[in-house]
C-alpha cells in the first residue's frame, strides 16, 4: 500500500541531487576549466509479491560530465594556457597524477610550472617543467612546446583518457583517472588565454525550473496519496 | 539542502570577483599597477554512489556513479604580470622599467620592498626616494649643485655640473627580479615584498640575465583594461543573480516539502 509513497520518494531524492548538481554548476559558472556535470535518472525495477507484478522507480545514480569546449578568455599572461579541442593537462598531486583543463599556471619559487594550487604540471615524459628564472620571454606553441628565449625546453603532456566516462572529479577543477592515458595527436594550445567554464546559464536555469516544478509535482502526488488513504480509513471507520 | 549552501559559495565567489574588479578599476591610473584576476576552483565532491559499486542483483557495476559537487572557492587572486604602456612625463627622475624587474627600496623597518613605480623624487638631503619617501637601494645622493641628471638604460645616474663639461657618474640603480612575480606580496603604495612563493630576489645590473632596462622621462601606466573589467563586471553581476535565483528555487522546494502533512 505504501508503494506510491516509495516511488515518489525515490523521485524526490533524485531531484534534490539534481538540484545540487545544478547549484554546483551555477556556482562554478566562472571557474576556469570547469566542466558542467549532470545527473541522469535510471529506472529501478522492484519485484512485487503479486504474480508478474513489478514496480518501477526512478533513481538518480548516473552522472555525466559535459565535455563541450568552454569559451576562451584572453588574459595576456604568458603562463595562461587554454586547450582548444580535446585533451587534459597532466598534474602531479600528493596522491598520484590528476587531469585538468584549468590552465591558469604560474611559476613556483623553484621556477617550476605549477597550477593555482601549487601542483606541478608535467611534460610529455611525466617530469616537472623547469623554466629558467632569467628567461626574458616564455612562449608556448600550439603543440605544447615551451621555449624560453627561443630555446625549446620541454613539451607539455596533453593527454586524453581511454575511457572519458571513467573520469572522477576531485576538488581544484581536477579529475582522477586510473586507466591508461593516450597523448593527443594534434594538440591545440593557446598561450595567453584561459578556458572558461562550459556552464551555460540559460540551460542551467531552465533545468533548475524543471527540477523545482517536478519536485512540487511529486509533493502533490504524496499529498493526494495521503488524502486518499485518510479518506479510505475514514470511510471504512464509518461502515464499522 | 545542499543547494542553498552551494549557491552561497557561488555568491561569495562572484562577490570576490566584483571586489577584485573594483580594485582594478580604482587603480586604472596607478603607476605600474598590474591588473589582478580572481581564479576559482571547485570544492570537494560528495560521493553519493561510488563508481564501480554493484548496482543490481545480477552483479552489474555502476560505470560512473554519482558525485555531487559542493560549490566553489577562490583559488587565487592572480596578478597579471605584464608590461604596462609607457607614458611620457619628461621628468628627470621618472623612470619606466621596460621588461622584467623591480626597483629595491628600503622600508623604515629596514626591510626591503620592491616597486615598479619609478616616479622618483629627491629628499631634503638630496637622496633618491620613491613618491612615499622611501630611499632607493643602492643609496644615491644627487649633489645640490648638479645642473641636470641623466639616467641611462642601464640605470647609471650621471650628474652635470656647471663648471664641468663631462658628466659625473654618481652610481647605478639595480633591478631585482623574482622567479615567480605572482607570488609577491602586495603591501600597498605600489610596493611588493618577497615571500617563499616568489623566491629570493636576483639583484643586479639592468639588461643582464633577463632583467629589463630603464627609460628616463617615462612612467609605466597601469595595465588595467577598462573594457575587459566592465565586461567582467557584467558577468560577475549576472553570476551573482543566477546564484541568488538558485537560492530562491531551493527555498521554494523546501517550502513544498514542509507543506506535506
Amino acid at each position: 500500500m505504501d508503494n506510491i509513497g516509495y516511488v515518489a520518494l525515490t523521485r524526490q531524492a533524485g531531484l534534490l541531487r539534481e538540484m545540487q548538481a545544478v547549484a554546483n554548476n551555477i556556482a562554478n559558472a566562472s571557474t576556469t576549466g570547469f566542466r558542467r556535470e549532470g545527473v541522469l535518472f535510471a529506472e529501478v525495477i522492484a519485484a512485487l509479491p503479486v504474480e508478474g507484478g513489478n514496480l518501477s522507480m526512478a533513481d538518480a545514480r548516473v552522472r555525466y560530465t559535459d565535455r563541450a569546449q568552454g569559451v576562451l578568455r584572453e588574459t595576456g599572461n604568458p603562463l595562461d594556457l587554454a586547450i582548444e579541442g580535446p585533451g587534459y593537462f597532466n598534474v602531479e598531486t600528493p596522491d598520484g597524477t590528476a587531469l585538468t583543463r584549468a590552465g591558469a599556471f604560474s611559476l613556483s619559487a623553484q621556477s617550476e610550472l605549477v597550477t593555482m594550487d601549487g601542483l606541478r604540471v608535467l611534460d610529455d615524459g611525466g617530469a616537472p617543467i623547469f623554466i629558467p628564472p632569467d628567461a626574458a620571454t616564455v612562449s608556448v606553441a600550439a603543440d605544447g612546446t615551451i621555449s624560453a628565449d627561443n630555446r625549446p625546453l620541454a613539451r607539455l603532456g596533453l593527454v586524453i583518457p581511454d575511457d572519458p566516462a571513467a573520469l572522477t572529479r576531485r576538488d581544484g577543477v581536477m579529475f582522477n583517472y586510473d586507466g591508461p592515458l593516450a597523448p593527443i595527436e594534434n594538440p591545440g594550445l593557446r598561450q595567453g588565454f584561459v578556458e572558461g567554464s562550459n556552464v551555460s546559464a540559460v540551460s542551467e536555469i531552465t533545468r533548475m525550473i524543471e527540477v523545482q516544478r517536478s519536485y512540487e509535482l511529486g509533493q502533490k502526488l504524496l499529498d493526494q496519496e495521503h488524502e486518499r488513504i485518510s479518506g479510505l480509513t475514514r470511510t471504512l471507520g464509518q461502515r464499522a | 539542502m545542499n543547494a542553498l549552501k552551494i549557491a552561497a559559495t557561488g555568491m561569495a565567489a562572484q562577490q570576490t570577483r566584483v571586489e577584485v574588479i573594483s580594485h582594478n578599476l580604482a587603480n586604472m591610473n596607478t603607476t605600474a599597477y598590474n591588473a589582478r584576476r580572481a581564479e576559482f576552483a571547485d570544492l570537494h565532491y560528495e560521493q553519493v554512489a561510488r563508481a564501480g559499486s554493484i548496482s543490481s542483483s545480477s552483479g552489474t557495476e555502476l560505470p560512473t556513479g554519482v558525485q555531487l559537487g559542493m560549490g566553489v572557492r577562490t583559488a587565487a587572486i592572480a596578478m597579471n604580470v605584464m608590461q604596462g604602456s609607457l607614458k611620457e612625463t619628461g621628468g628627470d627622475l621618472d623612470l619606466a622599467i621596460e621588461g622584467r624587474g623591480y626597483i629595491e627600496v628600503q622600508l623604515p623597518s629596514g626591510a626591503s620592498a620592491y616597486t615598479r613605480d619609478g616616479a622618483l623624487k629627491l629628499s631634503g638631503e638630496g637622496q633618491l626616494v620613491t613618491s612615499d619617501g622611501f630611499p632607493v637601494i643602492p643609496d644615491l645622493t644627487i649633489p645640490e649643485d648638479a645642473r641636470a641628471v641623466t639616467i641611462n638604460a642601464d640605470g647609471e645616474v650621471y650628474a652635470y655640473f656647471a663648471d664641468q663639461p663631462e658628466p659625473q657618474l654618481l652610481g647605478q640603480i639595480s633591478l631585482a627580479t623574482f622567479v615567480n612575480d605572482m607570488g609577491l606580496e602586495a603591501i600597498g603604495g605600489n610596493m611588493y615584498r618577497e615571500t617563499p612563493a616568489s623566491g629570493q630576489p636576483q639583484i643586479g645590473a639592468p639588461a643582464q640575465d633577463g632583467r629589463g632596462t630603464f627609460r628616463q622621462g617615462y612612467l609605466e601606466s597601469s595595465s588595467v583594461d577598462a573594457v575587459r573589467e566592465i565586461t567582467e563586471l557584467i558577468e560577475a553581476q549576472r553570476g551573482y543573480e543566477l546564484n541568488a535565483k538558485v537560492i530562491t528555487a531551493a527555498d521554494q522546494m523546501l517550502g513544498a516539502t514542509t507543506q506535506i502533512r
